[in-house]
């Protein structure tokens, strides 16, 4: 990208800690049957290795034009959950405009793979440009306006960050449940099933009102925080 | 038991989404909270802008050394020294910088840092005001209205100061009073508005063709849509310049002292202001963002924002400040606390 290589090197190391940590939590929440939002996380694994690459070129691990496929998916599957949840049909997890934030983010990682496209395809026709560096985006004020909303999303979710209990925390409060049952899908928190066939043999640490202790709720929003801020910087690098 | 968990759920809302099942002690943001989170976004604005590539160049030095010129000797000989610094090390002074800022934003987003990092956008915006902009102009008469001055970074600082949360909140008939009190608050504002209606009345901004010459040369680089706007608001400032800028010395002086008229009065400043400030960002070309040469969003957006701090609040949001009602109540109804 336009900038410095070191500091594409320490954005890309950025995301790929936090693809590698949504990823880590994706795995703990299947094998520990804690509750996480799988839809978030999976999408964090996907964008984080997707800006890594675009960053860096050396790390890029995906065919041209897959990306675009993916996340123009990806943001109507979010719209769709988003309009979902404006109708009043919350589905589980969803806080309003929860997924208007995610739906936002996979639409810049679209509008930044296409605008990068673009401008490769002009360097191929003999521009003499190479790449995002040499190039501007074709809509600059549309690449300013997904900044724009990107930060806002980043300060509103920093704002929320000391509001969350740390995992010690509920942890500490929790007290073993005696039986418990298919925890961990969806996002939601899980309660008992007194008949569960499924139920672990030994009891583990229940947060208050029986739930399982979910995966770190500050390191998620810490993750949706650095996606954003490295979004916004490479949309800023677009202009 | 089940109805308190119910309850936690519902509240926790999205929450529950991320994994987390207890907010705690989480209020959501009164009006000084969510301005105190624009400012945070303006801040994060500003740190990417200065990770473009430019601005790791000696690009960068020569724009802050270009403000040293026409300002006294004590002001430009600092402002000369800093600027060869940043010449002879651009790529770390630069970085520096940028994660400086990048942490205030963040810190005044995250609710438990946000008077460090308040008090520390205090220092630097004065420290940036001096070194990076030359005070803005101010000094060597080269500010005016439409270029930034008296310097967008200051307007940061100004921020700060009345948006700070402080312990106690005075009774304000706005948010930028609760800190400071309204008289202090009223009296910054009337300084800032009427020296910018002051600047608009100099050579700078009045000479023919100057406000024209200022605001066309803004078009470069810009989006169609921005240029063409530039273009026309040159060409008219060409063809109207001193009147312009009368009129909008005028236009700045009635906003200057809107905050010392009555409720209503004071409302239809305050939109006045928010709209010269849009007219200004306008001007300004959105401080050059979209042409991949800008340093900071400008003044304009600041200016912005800043009216919304004087917004007049209805008695139910004044009395949200923490102040009893009756309090609240009777000094806002009294001449010299409303």
């Amino acid at each position: 990208m336009g900038g410095p290589s070191w500091l594409g090197w320490i954005f890309a190391g950025l995301m790929i800690v936090v693809a590698a940590y949504c990823l880590t939590r994706l795995a703990a929440s299947w094998r520990q049957h804690r509750p996480t939002d799988h839809r978030v996380d999976g999408i964090h694994v996907l964008m984080g290795v997707a800006m890594a690459g675009m960053l860096v070129p050396r790390l890029r691990v995906f065919w041209v034009g897959g990306w675009e496929v993916v996340f123009a998916i990806s943001t109507a599957w979010f719209a769709w959950l988003a309009i979902r949840e404006f109708r009043g049909q919350r589905t589980v997890g969803g806080r309003p405009g929860h997924h208007l934030q995610h739906m936002l983010a996979c639409g810049a990682m679209l509008y930044m793979f296409l605008a990068a496209a673009t401008v490769a395809k002009a360097a191929v026709g003999g521009s003499g440009m190479s790449g995002m560096a040499a190039g501007a985006a074709h809509f600059p004020t549309l690449a300013l306006v997904l900044a724009f909303a990107l930060f806002g999303y980043v300060v509103w979710n920093a704002d929320r960050l000391s509001s969350l209990a740390p995992v010690a925390a509920l942890a500490a409060r929790a007290v073993p449940a005696p039986v418990l049952a298919g925890a961990g899908t969806g996002g939601g928190a899980s309660f008992a099933a007194a008949d569960g066939e499924d139920a672990p043999s030994t009891p583990e640490p229940q947060g208050p009102a029986g739930q399982r202790v979910p995966l770190s709720p500050r390191l998620a929003v810490c993750c949706e925080i650095a996606m954003g801020v490295t979004m916004g910087y490479m949309l800023i690098l677009m202009l | 038991m089940a109805s308190q968990a119910a309850d936690v759920r519902t509240r926790a809302g999205w929450l529950c989404g991320v994994g987390a099942v207890h907010e705690e002690g989480w209020t959501a943001p009164d009006v000084r909270r969510r301005l105190q989170l624009v400012l945070a976004g303006i801040w994060l604005l500003d740190a990417l802008l200065q990770f473009q590539a430019f601005m790791f160049s000696k690009d960068f030095s020569q724009l802050l050394g270009a403000t040293a010129g026409g300002n006294p000797a004590f002001i430009a000989d600092p402002i000369n020294w800093s600027a060869k610094i940043i010449a002879d090390h651009p790529a770390g002074t630069n970085a520096i910088f940028a994660f400086i800022q990048l942490a205030i934003g963040l810190g005044i987003a995250w609710r438990p840092t946000v008077k460090l990092a308040l008090g520390a956008s205090i220092l630097w915006a004065l420290g940036v005001w001096w070194f990076g902009e030359g005070l803005g102009g101010v000094l060597n008469g080269a500010g005016g209205p439409v270029n930034g001055a008296p310097g967008a970074v200051i307007i940061y600082a100004l921020l700060a100061v009345l948006l700070w949360p402080g312990v106690a909140d005075r009774a304000a008939p706005f948010v930028a009073g609760r800190f400071t009190g309204a008289n202090v608050a009223r009296a910054l504002w009337l300084v800032l508005w009427g020296s910018l209606a002051y600047m608009a009345l100099l050579p700078a901004t009045r000479a023919p063709k100057a406000l024209g010459g200022m605001v066309s040369g803004m078009a470069s680089g810009q989006p169609g849509w921005l240029a063409s706007l530039d273009n026309h608001l040159g060409a008219f400032g060409n063809s109207h310049g001193p009147a312009v800028a009368v009129v909008l010395a005028v236009v700045l002086a009635l906003v200057a002292v809107s905050v010392y008229l009555p409720h209503p009065a004071a409302r239809t400043g305050i939109v006045l202001a928010i709209v010269t400030a849009a007219f200004i960002w306008a001007a300004e070309g959105l401080g050059g963002i979209l042409t991949r040469g800008g340093t900071d969003p400008n003044s304009g957006v600041l200016l912005a924002l800043l009216a919304l701090t004087f917004w007049p609040l209805g008695r139910a949001a004044l009395s949200s400040t923490g102040q009893p009602d009756a309090v609240a109540a009777a000094r806002l109804e009294s001449p010299e606390g409303a």
